[in-house]
């Protein structure tokens, strides 16, 4: 390269403060407002504003009073909590495992694993879904091979519970692992190597050098799925039981087959409230990773 | 590093974690791909009774298997083209120009990624029935379009940012115009990441299930909602197997030109990892 002050430090080019930028950005900032911010709000004044039927509003409770005490919402929503708990803890499970091969491995065997760990991110969740039902629903792959060993079928986890947890498991495999293995890259050889020399084993690395370390993207990746699969609707809605239902189906049926955008918008007011914490934790740690 | 050096054992560790992955994860596609070219596959067979094309033709021959391929292509290219025309301009402005409110302008766009997708696209459902947009195909767009957004920014203002500024600089010492600056210097370098940001954009929009089917089903019928009722209510399997081989290949597309970037540290850092 020929760049004449290159051993000088840059200095930064004169602070143009000029609205011309508010322009350039105004449309996608004016999309955000109207199909993000306000539905949010407009979604809560909806549901806790009633209209009287002598005319007038007046500040009312009564479409979540009816939520929680619905006998049939409340097992919806506790299947939807089931399901973001297991998938959680299994997500962890499977991944960090993964991520700390990778991080600590440079074999070739290592580049093959981290392909396959980020190949669910190219396959769509309808394609998994289909491929789901293929291999492990009645007659799948799995009972051909258990049958042509002479073994009992399976019990399909098809339309079953475990039937979306195994799915979005599947599906968020890629950015767990690719979160926590950008959370190992904070984790230094140098502390890796000296708590070695003074003896620490494998266990201790992990316990007391390397988890301390990645603490925050475990979390990060954690609401990240939590975010996801809460109010995740195509595998819940393909591979689940058709009662109880995630939140994600039941919304859906709500608004579209049983014509109640009240009741839904106050469903879907319910996974914002159950998913806050987690919400607001991701974004700021997403943001925390950014500078504007 | 040293340790490269030395030679190592066999990575065990790093085999079970292939063999384990490889049938988890390319088994079950693997399968799928087989039920596209099978002609019959009775049980118990392992292996299918006979191999065969006929129900590419018959997938092939159906209109809505062609009208929801072109709606599909349709509604991307349309969501892609005005994401990249609205959201290109305003990441330049962000990573190059400073202006009033500009910090938090960049982070409002997280505002939608603090909430659960599905929540909010009910919510959006919810304004998009006061204006007649539920069953439209620009009601469609709107949906997919937000949710392009924060890529279609993000990812091109890291480019932007990435650029060497000391050349920018450089060129235009030597009397290099602005414009000349951007289309030489700037633009080669930002490109390649910009064009990953519009092809996962294009995908991701293509693959877009939930807001279809909420705002847009039953009168915007694009590929994944085809598959879904396939799934639901067809019983002859190829049917569904076909579909979802033609419905791989914009991944496989992605899969091909976007890897570099997804294996790239700034992609999960994107994620907040």
């Amino acid at each position: 390269m020929t760049i004449a002050d290159a051993g000088q430090p840059v200095l930064a080019a004169p602070e143009r403060r000029r609205p011309i930028g508010l322009l350039l950005v105004a449309v996608p900032v004016l999309l955000v407002i109207w199909l993000i911010i306000w539905p949010i709000i407009s979604a809560i004044i909806q549901t806790l504003w009633m209209r009287l039927p002598e005319g007038g509003e007046t500040f009312s409770l009564e479409t979540y009073r009816f939520f929680f005490s619905d006998g049939y919402s409340l097992s919806n929503l506790s299947i939807t909590l089931w399901t973001t708990g297991v998938c959680a803890i299994l997500l962890l499970v499977v991944c960090l495992p993964i991520a700390l091969y990778l991080r600590f491995s440079d074999s070739k065997v290592a580049a093959y694993v981290q392909g396959l760990a980020i190949f669910p991110m190219f396959v769509p969740s309808i394609i998994l879904s289909f491929a789901f039902i293929r291999v492990l629903g009645p007659n799948g792959t799995v009972d051909l091979l258990l049958n042509a060993m002479s073994l009992p079928k399976i019990r399909s986890p098809y339309l079953t519970p475990w039937g979306p947890v195994i799915g979005l498991v599947w599906d968020n495999i890629p950015l767990t692992v690719l979160i926590l293995l950008s959370g190992l890259g904070n984790v230094s050889n140098q502390a890796i190597e000296a708590a070695r020399d003074v003896g620490a084993g494998r266990f201790a690395l992990l316990w007391h050098i390397i988890l301390p370390r990645i603490s925050n993207s475990i979390l990060v990746a954690i609401s990240f799925a939590v975010l996801g699969i809460f109010s995740a609707f195509t595998l819940p809605y393909v591979l689940g039981p058709a009662a109880p239902e995630m939140m994600g189906p039941f919304m859906q049926r709500t608004f579209r087959e049983l014509y109640e955008p009240r009741t839904a918008i106050t469903q879907a007011v319910i996974t914002f409230g159950f998913c806050i914490v987690f919400g607001l934790f991701y974004v700021r740690s997403v943001a925390k990773n950014r500078t504007p | 590093m040293a340790t490269a050096l030395i030679r190592r054992p066999i990575d065990w560790t790093g085999i079970i974690f292939a063999i384990v992955l490889t049938l988890v994860i390319v088994l079950p596609l693997i399968v799928v791909g087989t039920w596209a070219f099978t002609n019959v596959w009775r049980f118990p067979a392992v292996i299918p009774q006979e191999f065969g094309l006929r129900f590419w033709n018959q997938t092939l021959a159906r209109a809505d298997v062609w009208g929801s391929i072109t709606m599909s292509l349709t509604l991307a290219t349309t969501v892609t083209g005005l994401s990249a025309l609205i959201c290109l301009p305003a990441a330049y402005a962000f990573a190059r120009l400073d202006f009033p409110g500009r910090d938090i302008l960049f982070f409002s766009f997280l505002a939608g990624h603090a909430f659960p997708k599905f929540g909010l696209l009910v919510a959006i459902a919810g304004i998009f029935l006061q204006l007649n947009l539920i069953g439209t195909f620009w009601g469609v767009v709107l949906i997919q379009l937000v949710g392009t957004l924060l890529f279609m920014i993000w990812i091109p203002v890291a480019a932007f940012q990435s650029v060497d500024r000391r050349m920018e600089e450089a060129a235009r010492d030597v009397g290099a115009g602005p414009f000349r600056v951007f289309w030489s210097i700037t633009l080669p370098q930002a490109g390649p990441t910009i064009a990953a940001a519009i092809l996962l954009s294009f995908v991701g929009t293509f693959y877009e299930t939930e807001g279809a089917w909420l705002i847009g089903a039953p009168q915007v019928r694009t590929l994944p909602v085809l598959m879904i009722s396939f799934i639901n209510n067809q019983p002859v399997i190829q049917y569904g197997a076909v579909l979802s081989v033609l419905l791989w290949v914009p991944s496989f597309i992605a899969l091909l030109f976007a890897r570099r970037v997804v294996n790239s540290g700034s992609f999960a850092r994107g994620f907040g990892g």
